[in-house]
């Protein structure tokens, strides 16, 4: 699994097609949190919103960036189809949090902010929750599910949507919204690991549909 | 080994590309899937290789250890070729050195141009074949199954190729691939499989379980004056081979057909020099196949 994870990386790399959802992370992370003077836990909210958009990107380009044959090589040589794709995720969350730890240290250093263990604790995990439910909706809409990207890209602005605003369904808005109305980090970090444990049920329900249509295709 | 029972395929609600294929894959034998253009060649050997799955019935037997060569291999990626196939070889669970020197080693053999640095992306369609095979080769496949091998590749590479098959097969592995020429796949292949509406049938040749059943003919002009009648040796039943041996002919001929081509060789005028039954030992046949070639 290490091999094809690290073989995912490497393509990513190689093909330079991180570069924009990482610019547009940097950038989303700078306008959001600079000059910022409010309780760190809202900073790192804005941090995580960021995430949910660039780890979807960054799965559907994954994807994208192996055609047919390629593909059909990697999963005879790795053995099977889930195989392939748990490492396409594996790679994804490697850059997630190469992206993390970015986007705890940037508000650190664009703002006047002194980090306590608890306020960098949450951050990981508010950037986490957002990473893994991107990376579900990016699966589901990959080109392993959708042929036309034309379509799935309008639905993955479509969930990335309805992740940020559906209350009280979406672990990412609830997590926001809390994160949103606390001075102390330390009051919310059980309640995000609840929200993390549940946007790694997502992932792995992303992980599961996009398999079962991906087999269903072949 | 490799075992297919009522396997049905189609897509969606369309037609059936496969209907109740029956196969049967041990292992040394070397075998063609042949049939003219969408008629399910490819759809035939992903199923086999576990690419996609049936629409009905069961693929059983699989090997561990499959090499896959797909028909098309467009690269566009910017890794080089020996980095990929190192990756490949990781991914297989070589080392990184021992999958890097495979790779060397396969690419040497055929002749890569550009060499092994050379960025996927910038090769050609042929050269980009020999990459996709070499990664099929990287570990000894128990199963290698190619699809439209020789296209693209050079005349030089068609006898490598040819090695590779041989020596998967002496190495007990089974191959299959597919080409629209009978030509090549009645001299690579020790049987064919022919697709025609969906259905598979046996179409002739031998499984490697009876590769002891062959029979090597000497022929001969006779020491009078007839002249012997030219024959095209290779359209005759069970002929695998026909090659020349000085002013005699060297027939690799299928038991059971024997008899006939024996008859065949009498009624027009030839001479038989030597007569007897052979195993057939793939390294004899790699011979054959270069000098057909």
């Amino acid at each position: 699994m290490i091999a094809l994870i690290r073989y995912m990386f490497t393509v990513l790399l190689l093909s330079q097609r991180y570069l924009a959802p990482l610019l547009l992370f940097l950038g989303l992370v700078t306008v959001l949190t600079s000059s910022d003077t409010g309780p760190l836990a809202a900073t790192y909210a804005a941090v995580a919103g960021a995430m949910l958009l660039c780890s979807a990107w960054l799965t559907m380009a994954s994807v994208g960036l192996e055609d047919q044959s390629h593909r059909s090589v990697i999963v005879v040589s790795a053995g099977s189809h889930l195989r392939v794709l748990l490492g396409t995720v594996g790679a994804v969350a490697v850059w997630c949090l190469m992206l993390t730890a970015a986007g705890l240290v940037l508000p650190l250093m664009l703002g006047p902010h002194v980090p306590g263990l608890a306020d960098l604790t949450l951050g990981t995990e508010a950037q986490l929750t957002c990473a893994f439910t991107g990376t579900a909706v990016g699966l589901i809409c990959s080109r392993l599910v959708f042929r036309r990207q034309g379509y799935a890209l309008v639905l993955a602005l479509v969930l990335l949507l309805a992740a940020l605003v559906g209350k009280g369904v979406s672990p990412v808005n609830i997590m926001l919204t809390r994160l949103q109305n606390v001075s102390n980090s330390t009051d919310v970090l059980v309640s995000t690991s609840v929200q993390l444990i549940a946007a790694a049920g997502f992932l792995t329900a992303g992980v599961a549909i996009t398999q079962a249509i991906n087999l269903r295709k072949r | 080994m490799l075992r297919c029972e009522a396997v049905g395929k189609r897509y969606g609600g369309g037609r059936w590309v496969l209907h109740d294929v029956n196969m049967q894959v041990s292992g040394g034998d070397v075998l063609a899937v042949v049939g003219g253009n969408g008629s399910g060649k490819s759809t035939l050997l992903r199923i086999l290789v576990g690419l996609s799955r049936p629409t009905s019935g069961t693929v059983s037997g699989r090997p561990p250890h499959i090499g896959y060569v797909p028909d098309r291999f467009t690269a566009h990626d910017r890794i080089s070729a020996i980095s990929y196939l190192t990756h490949m070889g990781r991914i297989r669970g070589m080392s990184a050195s021992a999958a890097r020197a495979r790779g060397n080693h396969l690419l040497e053999r055929l002749s890569l141009v550009g060499g092994p640095n050379a960025s996927l992306r910038t090769l050609s369609k042929g050269n980009a074949q020999k990459v996709a095979l070499a990664q099929a080769l990287l570990v000894q496949p128990d199963l290698l199954v190619l699809d439209e091998p020789w296209s693209g590749l050079d005349a030089s590479a068609h006898g490598v190729l040819a090695e590779f098959i041989d020596e998967a097969a002496a190495q007990g592995g089974a191959v299959l691939f597919t080409d629209h020429r009978e030509a090549i796949t009645e001299t690579q292949a020790g049987g064919a499989y022919a697709i025609n509406n969906g259905q598979v049938t046996w179409r002739g040749g031998r499984h490697a379980r009876s590769r002891t059943s062959m029979v090597e003919l000497v022929l001969a002009a006779p020491p009078t004056d007839v002249r012997p009648v030219e024959v095209n040796w290779r359209t005759l039943p069970g002929v695998v081979n026909a090659t020349r041996r000085g002013e005699a002919i060297v027939l690799r001929v299928a038991r059971e057909h024997s008899d006939t081509v024996l008859l065949t060789a009498l009624q027009h005028q030839w001479s038989v020099e030597g007569l007897a039954g052979t195993a057939d030992e793939p390294g004899s046949r790699a011979d054959a196949k270069r000098a057909a070639l």
